[in-house]
Parts: structure tokens; C-alpha cells; sequence
């Protein structure tokens, strides 16, 4: 049992009870958040869903959140924007001002809306409480056990004499036997080649590590002395759009260092088809090895450095990708993966050499790629049933990955029935015009004042915007369509009474940041263009939830509990996912975050042989449905290319909150029309 | 035992909708069972025969030359022969001299049309532009403005333009018919935008778009059939408004209506191959539950009245 390990993986920022928290009320909305001590004022006002202007995405910059700390206490970093005047009259940035005690803040008129009238808003779904707490984790998976495919041992051996005078390889196969109980074990030729000189060097003291493939035992590396206390292994999700990677201490189980960039075959082509075909091309996959081995390798190095450990610490290393990434990184030929009847060269693979493949981390490295189900069901799926427990649960759940390929399991115990849909890259940034990885100043939040229009927005890392990362451009769209800045069609209303509304030679655009608040110094903007784009993927996505369960004669109704992940960037709020209907309308309290459930199945079987069977166990098992030959994708696709969806019955929560928006608009116009004419 | 039909109870009902003022009114919609499944509910508003009328006419197939003669150039005289001589239940107005690619007449003058030919009859009118965006926004706005009160049919309103043409239908209280290109979801979300720009659902006619026998009927009779299945099975509100297909314009420009003798002798007399071409499309799509059937030829027209008489007896 090893609960480290999992606390370990535990997203952060997970939810839970919170040891030091904060009750902060909003008036004169006389709303209230609970939320960890040395929260900033702006991010409880997001959650709170309580509009204070905010351009700046928390980097103190534009002035504009000013709040009055009635009060409670606060930590205030002190800020030009700010006089003496202010401060003496209790002004404070809330993006500047930490919560250090229960707190009553007044959001001033001028920080809200420029208007009297407050809008009364739903009570808001924070994030937290849909991320997969680490007791969460712990609940979903069998005991297992802290035992990783590679172990080091540390034998003290006997010198040989003429009375003992067995071989060096025999030697050291007789000491493993005798110290660790393993039999038979294979002796990797480069191994063999530096025994006689590390035996004799480390007067007969070595450490070797064996790595267990479950078919052989094989000893892959030999040392001078006892290097136990130094094992890790480096577990990665491999991308079609991010390559995500962990280095985890085999010792603890804990992870000591995590490192994301793009996948640099993305120069080649957005998705695995561009890709696919630029693999068949001359030399076109031995380039795209080389660049994702690229990329995997700067990874490494900065795990490294983060971690201040040697490479030689490194014995093993778990990766999981769809099929065609796993594919192009192993050097296979993907050509048949894109040709009916759509055939992946394999789909269980060996233990290999990580050498083998141009990555040259430590003599004996080996590396494990995650099985893949199918064509378009890969190891990454596997790695994220692994990690979220399916095969162990009785609830009828729904898994679903978004990335640039939108892949989905249905299923429990005792059967998973998996699809793929190509959705695009814009949820991760890609395909939108001033998309970006969830990463510093990227705008990670967003909420709409549904009177003026104005933007309230939070950066990641409290930075002068860059862009916009997936979690940012759901919230957008929610808050736009809500707001009535588009229709169910996306199209932007050209006739609301805003300046962020205009049109352009690329067509019409909403403005969500100004060009003086944006750290690129140019407005940031999103575009009817993105707005397709991600609209498409996001029908995409619903249309394949519908496929599956349609064939399995089921509704969205009957399912217990849904998955899901994806690189959203830390966190994806639910309820603005279904208003746009990216997910299914069937209750919150259903839905729960995985964050990046590929890494995290393959850190799970990075630790554990037992973790690492299953995940054999559970490619084997999964049934795969194909969607590119039915029929009724098409139509279904197409009844989800609208917000939410042409059929509104299904989302009754996003029905009740329009008609809500709406009357409370007609009110305001009225009311503003009255006043008016006074 | 005695045998007794198994029957399907629909859980909805197609809209009825008033088109006309006035003693000139008509209702179309309003059936709670598929297309003449009269044992299984009521269709207490037969299929809506109109003629299709132009403001323009260029070269026609001679089959049609022979019956229009001269009111061929006069819209108003082809209106008024249409309803008196031939029985048309309705007039279909197509205001092809607005066309911007054509003679680019104003929205003024195609206006004037319109309420001389609205005057001249005493059935309900539909007036349709060239499924030019702009220019169809704009006879919209102008024709909406002139004739209110009259509670006319006015489109085609599109994705593109139904803000522009449903304003003034919203206003000067007519009805749209809203036309997007032959899918069920696309036709439903027209719908659900133009009520949320403020439309009453009883104010909307459904083209899905039409293609003549031959040229995709097949594609067109399954669009129709699954907006009515939505709408009565499912009980859909965004479908179940009454269908609108506009058959003439579709089976004249085939190459079997038109082709004359000389060019295709096996094919028999030009003239019954046009009707037949026009009547065969028009029946198919009446069985898939058009509520509106817009046809050209006389012959074509009472042929299809009698059917529609037949299958109600």
C-alpha cells in the first residue's frame, strides 16, 4: 500500500477540506466564497461569480479591481495605482490583496459595471470541487503495491579463487539469486561487456538493476557500490499537441519534477493525419522521431535540472500516446493506421532500449509504451482508464480525453467500449487566434458583465495577459453566449452597445483584452474564426458521446459518473463546459477533472508491475467502435454545431440560465429605456 | 377475433399557421399524424396548392409558353388567371427582376408588384426573393412596411440574413419562411434563431429546400419526413412548423421537363413530360408532408388538387 505515491500524483490545488480557509462576502451582492488563506481577493470574486473589472488577469497593472476591505484582514502588496488617499479610505487591488481572515469587501460601483443595477447570476460551479481529490484516488484504484518494472539490487559479492571459480556474469546471476530471489536472469550484452572492470574496481561491491518484463528477467545496468537510494523513472504523456512528463523518485514514489512543451512534430502537421502522411514521405518519419525524440529529450534535461539529480538515476521510463504518436516515437510505420480498414503496426510493444530510439539518457535505460486499443484508441486512453479506476468500479462511467483527437470510453468492470472523433487542436490553444498552452499569461479565466460587457479576467501565474489557454476559451464562449456577445451559431451580435464588438477584414471579433493591458502590447481578441473552430470540436466531441452511448441502446441519462481530462491547463469549470455543450447536461455532481489522466496512468505504471499489467489487461479488453463509417455521426455532429445544441431540451440547466439572461436583459432595457425617457 | 390496425398515437402537432388576412385567409399546418394517415389522427388542413408567379420571366420551356401567353409579362393578369381559371389556393411570388445578378430593379418597384398582385387576388401570398442576402433583407424591409396588416408569407429567410428579414416580419406582423439547405438540425436551428430574435413560432414556414425528381427528391422526401417524424413522434417544437416545397422552379429547369422532342424523340410528348415531371415530384413530397406545394403548370395543379381530394375521401 502506498499512499505517498498517490498524493504524489494528486493534481494541484485539489480540493478536500482546506486546513486554513476564509470565508470572503461580497457586497453589496451579499454573495459569499469560502476559499484557502492567502487567496487574492479577484480570484474569490471569480469564483463567487461577483464581476469586478479586471483587464490585467491579476498583474496589478490596470488599476481597475478596486475594492473596499470593510472588513477582516488582508496582506496588500503595495501599488502605484493606489494613492495614500485611497489606501486611507480602505481602496485596495483585489488582485493585489491576499484574504488573511474572514472578510467583508464592498466592490465599488466603478469597479463593477458603471451601473447601478446588479445582475442576479446562478450560484457559480467552482472548479475545485470537480478535481479528483487524492483520497478520490485513492478510493478509485485496487491496493497496489510500490513496485516498480526496474529494481536496483546491491550485491556484495565473493571473489572469485581458484576454488570459486565461476564466471563474472555467473557470479553476479548466483548473488542476485541468492540476495533478491531472482532466477535466470539475462545478462544485457553491454552489461557483460563492463562486468570483469566494475566488479574488480568496486572490489566486488556493484549495484544492478534488473528490469522485470514480466516474460524475462534482464539485467540492464551494472555500478560501483550502492546505488540504491538514487532510482527514478520518468513518466510521459506524449501528445499529438503537448508532450507532459514527470520524474518520479522510485524510492518514495513521489514525483520530484514536472515539464510540458509543445510536441515540435506540430511544425509538421497539426493533427495525426498531416502527420501520418508526412511520415510516409521519404524520410518523413525518421525526422518525426527524431523531433519528438527532440522535445522528449529537453524535457528530460529540465526534469533533471529541476530534480538536481544525475541521469544515471533514471532506470526506466513509461510513456503513453495515442497509437500514432506511439507509432512515430518508436519509429513504426503509422501508414496503414490512416487507410481503411485502418491497421496500427502493433499494438502491445516490447520493452525496448530507449537508446534504440535516440534517447540517450543513461546506459540501460528501457523504456514502456502503453498499449494502444486501436487505430485511434491508444495508450494514452489506457493510461487514463488505468489511472481513473474504470476497471474497478461497478458505476457506469463515461471517460473522455479532449485533446486534438477527442477520445471516449464508455463502460465499468466488466466491459469498456471505446471512440475517437477528430476534434482539432483548439482546446489546446491551436487553430484560435491568440490561443496558448495553459501556461504564464495565459488567460486561464474569464467572466462577461452581461450589461456592459466588460471582461473580468485571470491570467495564470497573475500575468499581464499573452493569450488564451483552453479553460480561458470555454469560460469565454460560455460567458459570451450567455451574455448574448454571440448566438447559437457563434455569430457575434455587430449591434451591441460595446466597443469590444466589431467587425474586421477577418470577420467580426470580440475584444477581451485591450492592447495596454496585454503583455504583447496588441489586443487580444477572439474571433468568429475561433469561435468556429471551436465550436467544430466541440460538436465533434458531443456527437461521439451520443454515438457511443446510442450504441449501446443507452442515454446520457444512465451514466453514474463522468471522466474527464484533457490539457486544458490546471482546471476546466464543468458548468461552463456544458453551457457551450462540450459535455453532456447531467448534473455536476457527476463530473470530475482528471487533469492529464495519459500521465498519470503511465506514472501509475511507472511504479507499479502490478499497475502495468493492468493496463495490458485493460487494452485487451476494450472494445473499439468505429465512427468514421456511421451513418448517424454526421447528423449527430451536426445538430451539435450550435450552443448549446440544436436540441435545448438536453441541456436543461443552459435552458433555464437563458431564459433567465434573457428576461433579466429585457428588464435592464426596459428599465434603461424608462430611465431614459425621465 | 376481429382485426383491429395497429395504429401510432403522435405525442405533437404540426403549428397551425394563418397565412392571409382578412376573408383571404387560409390555414396550413395543424395535422397530428403523418401525411394522410387519417386513421391514425386529423389533418384538418389539406396541402396548400400555389402557383408560382414571376415579376420577370426569361426563356420558358414551350410547355408553359403555351398556357401563361400573355399574361406571361404581366404578373398581375398571371395571379389573377392562376387563382380564377386554374384554382390555385395561393400565390407564389418570385421577384426575380430584384435579382442584383439580373435586372436589379428596386425594392420599391418590386414592392408596388406585390401589393397590385396582393389587391388582385383574394388567396394568400408568398413573396419570395432571389436568395440574395442583401437584396432579399431589403424587399423584406420595404415589402413588410407596405403590406402590413396582410399577413403575408415573406422569405426566403436564411442563417445569414433572418435578423434582417425577421425584424420586419416581427413588426409589420407577416410570417417567415425560413429556408436552409436540406438538413433536419439546420432547418430546426433557423427556427430556434429566428424565435429568439422574437418570432412567435405560428409565424414560421419551414423551405428545407427542394430537389425534383430525379435531382435529389429522395434526399428532400427523407429531410421532410424526419422533421415531421420530430415534430409529431418526439414532439419537437422547433419542427413542427408547417413545410413549404417549392416544386415548379425545381422540376421545370430538368432536363426531362424541358428537352424538347427533336432532342430526345423516345422520350414522348415534351409538353406531359413536363407535367408529369412537375406532378410526380409534387406528389412524393405531399406524402413526405409538405404543407405548402408551389407548382407552375395548370395541368400540374389540378391534377395534384385531385389527388389531394382522393386521398382525403
Amino acid at each position: 500500500m502506498v499512499e505517498p505515491a498517490i498524493c504524489g500524483m494528486a493534481p494541484e490545488n485539489e480540493g478536500g477540506p482546506v486546513e486554513d480557509s476564509c470565508r470572503v462576502t461580497f457586497l453589496p451582492d451579499n454573495r459569499y466564497i469560502v476559499v484557502p488563506k492567502g487567496e487574492t481577493i479577484l480570484k474569490a470574486a471569480m469564483d463567487a461569480d461577483v464581476h469586478i473589472n479586471a483587464s490585467c488577469g491579476g498583474a496589478g497593472s490596470c488599476g481597475k479591481c478596486r475594492v473596499v476591505v470593510e472588513e477582516g484582514g488582508v496582506e496588500r502588496e503595495p501599488n502605484p495605482k493606489l494613492s495614500q488617499e485611497d489606501i486611507a479610505k480602505g481602496y485596495a487591488l483585489a488582485c493585489q490583496t491576499r484574504v488573511l481572515t474572514d472578510l467583508k469587501v464592498t466592490v465599488p460601483i466603478e469597479s463593477r459595471i458603471g451601473d447601478k443595477r446588479i445582475f442576479e447570476r446562478k450560484e457559480p460551479e467552482p472548479a475545485h470541487g470537480h478535481l479528483l481529490s487524492a483520497e478520490d484516488w485513492e478510493k478509485r484504484l485496487p491496493p497496489w503495491t510500490l513496485d516498480p518494472p526496474t529494481k536496483k539490487i546491491h550485491l556484495v559479492l565473493p571473489p572469485p579463487s581458484l576454488d570459486d571459480n565461476t564466471s563474472d556474469a555467473e557470479r553476479v546471476k548466483r548473488g542476485l539469486a541468492v540476495e533478491a530471489g531472482l532466477r535466470d536472469v539475462i545478462i544485457d550484452y553491454p552489461v557483460l561487456q563492463r562486468l570483469p572492470n566494475v566488479l574488480r574496481q568496486s572490489q566486488w561491491d556493484v549495484t544492478v538493476t534488473v528490469l522485470d518484463s514480466e516474460e524475462e528477467l534482464r539485467a540492464v545496468r551494472v555500478e560501483q557500490g550502492d546505488t540504491t537510494e538514487r532510482q527514478s523513472a520518468v513518466a510521459i504523456d506524449v501528445g499529438t499537441t503537448t508532450i507532459s512528463a514527470e520524474l518520479i523518485d522510485l524510492r518514495t514514489g513521489k514525483v520530484v519534477a514536472r515539464a510540458s512543451d509543445y510536441n515540435a512534430q506540430v511544425a509538421y502537421g497539426e493533427d495525426v493525419i498531416s502527420r501520418i502522411i508526412y511520415a510516409t514521405k521519404g524520410t518523413g518519419l525518421a525526422r518525426l522521431q527524431s523531433v519528438v525524440v527532440g522535445t522528449i529529450w529537453n524535457l528530460i534535461k529540465s526534469l533533471v535540472e529541476k530534480a538536481g539529480i544525475e541521469y544515471c538515476n533514471i532506470t526506466h521510463v513509461v510513456v503513453a500516446g495515442n497509437t500514432t504518436m506511439t507509432h512515430l516515437l518508436l519509429g513504426l510505420n503509422p501508414k496503414y493506421i490512416r487507410e481503411e480498414p485502418y491497421i496500427p503496426s502493433a499494438t502491445f510493444f516490447p520493452w525496448i532500449k530507449a537508446s534504440d530510439i535516440g534517447l540517450r539518457i543513461a546506459a540501460g535505460v528501457y523504456l514502456y509504451a502503453i498499449p494502444c486499443v486501436a487505430s485511434y484508441v491508444g495508450g494514452d486512453i489506457v493510461a487514463g482508464m488505468l489511472a481513473s479506476g474504470i476497471f474497478n468500479t461497478d458505476k457506469l462511467t463515461l471517460y473522455i480525453d479532449i485533446g486534438t483527437n477527442g477520445e471516449m470510453v464508455l463502460g465499468n468492470r466488466d466491459w469498456m467500449l471505446s471512440c475517437s472523433c477528430s476534434a482539432g487542436p483548439a482546446f489546446e490553444g491551436g487553430g484560435v487566434k491568440h490561443g496558448m498552452r495553459a501556461t504564464r499569461g495565459a488567460i486561464e479565466q474569464v467572466r462577461i458583465n452581461p450589461i456592459n460587457y466588460e471582461p473580468m479576467i485571470i491570467t495564470v501565474g497573475r500575468r499581464k495577459p499573452i493569450g488564451i489557454c483552453g479553460s480561458g476559451l470555454i469560460d469565454a464562449l460560455s460567458e459570451m453566449f450567455l451574455t448574448g456577445i454571440i448566438n447559437e451559431k457563434g455569430k457575434i451580435n455587430l449591434d451591441l452597445p460595446t466597443p469590444r464588438v466589431r467587425a474586421t477584414e477577418g470577420g467580426a471579433e470580440y475584444v477581451l483584452v485591450w492592447a495596454e493591458d496585454s503583455a504583447t502590447r496588441r489586443d487580444i481578441v477572439i474571433t468568429e474564426v475561433d469561435i468556429d473552430n471551436l465550436m467544430r470540436a466541440k460538436a465533434a466531441v458531443y456527437a461521439g458521446i451520443e454515438i457511443l452511448l446510442s450504441s449501446v441502446d443507452m442515454d446520457v441519462s444512465m451514466i453514474d459518473e463522468l471522466l474527464i481530462a484533457g490539457a486544458f491547463g490546471r482546471y476546466l469549470e464543468v458548468d461552463k463546459a456544458v453551457n457551450i455543450g462540450l459535455l453532456p447536461d447531467i448534473g455536476y455532481d457527476k463530473m470530475k477533472f482528471v487533469g492529464n489522466g495519459s500521465l498519470l496512468g503511465a506514472h501509475l505504471a511507472a511504479l507499479s508491475k502490478e499497475m502495468l499489467q493492468r493496463a495490458n489487461d485493460i487494452a485487451r479488453q476494450m472494445t473499439y467502435l468505429e465512427l468514421s463509417t456511421n451513418p448517424a455521426f454526421m447528423d449527430r455532429y451536426l445538430s451539435a454545431l450550435f450552443f448549446p445544441h440544436t436540441n435545448l431540451d438536453a441541456f436543461p440547466t443552459v435552458k433555464e440560465k437563458l431564459e433567465q439572461y434573457r428576461s433579466q436583459e429585457r428588464t435592464f432595457k426596459r428599465a434603461a429605456t424608462a430611465g431614459g425617457e425621465e | 377475433m376481429a382485426f383491429s390496425l395497429p395504429t401510432e398515437t403522435a405525442k405533437g402537432r404540426i403549428r397551425e399557421v394563418e397565412i392571409g388576412a382578412g376573408e383571404k385567409a387560409r390555414k396550413v399546418g395543424g395535422e397530428n399524424c403523418m401525411p394522410f394517415y387519417l386513421w391514425e389522427g386529423e389533418m384538418p388542413n389539406k396541402p396548400l396548392v400555389a402557383a408560382e408567379v414571376s415579376d420577370e420571366v426569361g426563356e420558358l420551356p414551350p410547355a408553359l409558353e403555351k398556357v401563361l401567353g400573355d399574361v406571361k409579362n404581366d404578373p398581375v393578369a398571371w395571379a389573377k388567371k392562376a387563382v380564377e381559371e386554374w384554382g390555385a389556393e395561393a400565390i407564389f411570388l418570385t421577384l426575380t427582376s430584384t435579382d442584383p445578378k439580373g435586372s436589379d430593379k428596386s425594392a420599391e418597384e418590386a414592392a408596388e408588384t406585390v401589393m397590385k398582385v396582393e389587391e388582385a387576388i383574394n388567396v394568400p401570398l408568398i413573396v419570395y426573393g432571389t436568395e440574395d442576402l442583401d437584396k432579399d433583407a431589403e424587399i423584406a424591409r420595404v415589402v413588410a412596411t407596405k403590406a402590413e396588416g396582410k399577413n403575408l408569407v415573406i422569405g426566403p429567410a436564411k442563417e445569414e440574413n433572418h435578423k434582417k428579414i425577421g425584424a420586419p416580419a416581427i413588426g409589420y406582423k407577416h410570417v417567415v419562411s425560413a429556408m436552409t439547405p436540406i438538413d433536419v438540425n439546420l432547418a430546426k436551428q433557423l427556427n430556434i434563431l429566428l424565435t429568439n430574435l422574437g418570432m412567435e413560432p405560428d409565424k414560421l414556414i419551414i423551405d428545407p429546400t427542394t430537389g425534383a425528381l430525379g435531382y435529389g427528391l429522395e434526399y428532400t422526401y427523407s429531410v421532410m419526413e424526419r422533421l415531421k417524424i420530430a415534430a409529431l413522434m418526439q414532439d419537437d417544437s422547433m419542427t413542427q412548423m408547417p413545410l413549404l416545397a417549392n416544386i415548379g422552379f425545381q422540376a421545370w429547369k430538368t432536363k426531362e421537363a424541358k428537352s424538347s422532342i427533336e432532342d430526345y424523340p423516345e422520350w414522348g410528348d415534351p409538353e406531359k413530360r413536363g407535367i408529369i415531371w412537375e406532378t410526380l415530384t409534387a406528389v412524393a413530397l405531399m406524402l413526405a408532408g409538405a404543407n405548402i406545394l408551389v407548382l407552375r403548370h395548370p395541368e400540374s395543379i389540378r391534377l395534384v388538387k385531385q389527388l389531394i381530394s382522393d386521398l382525403s375521401a
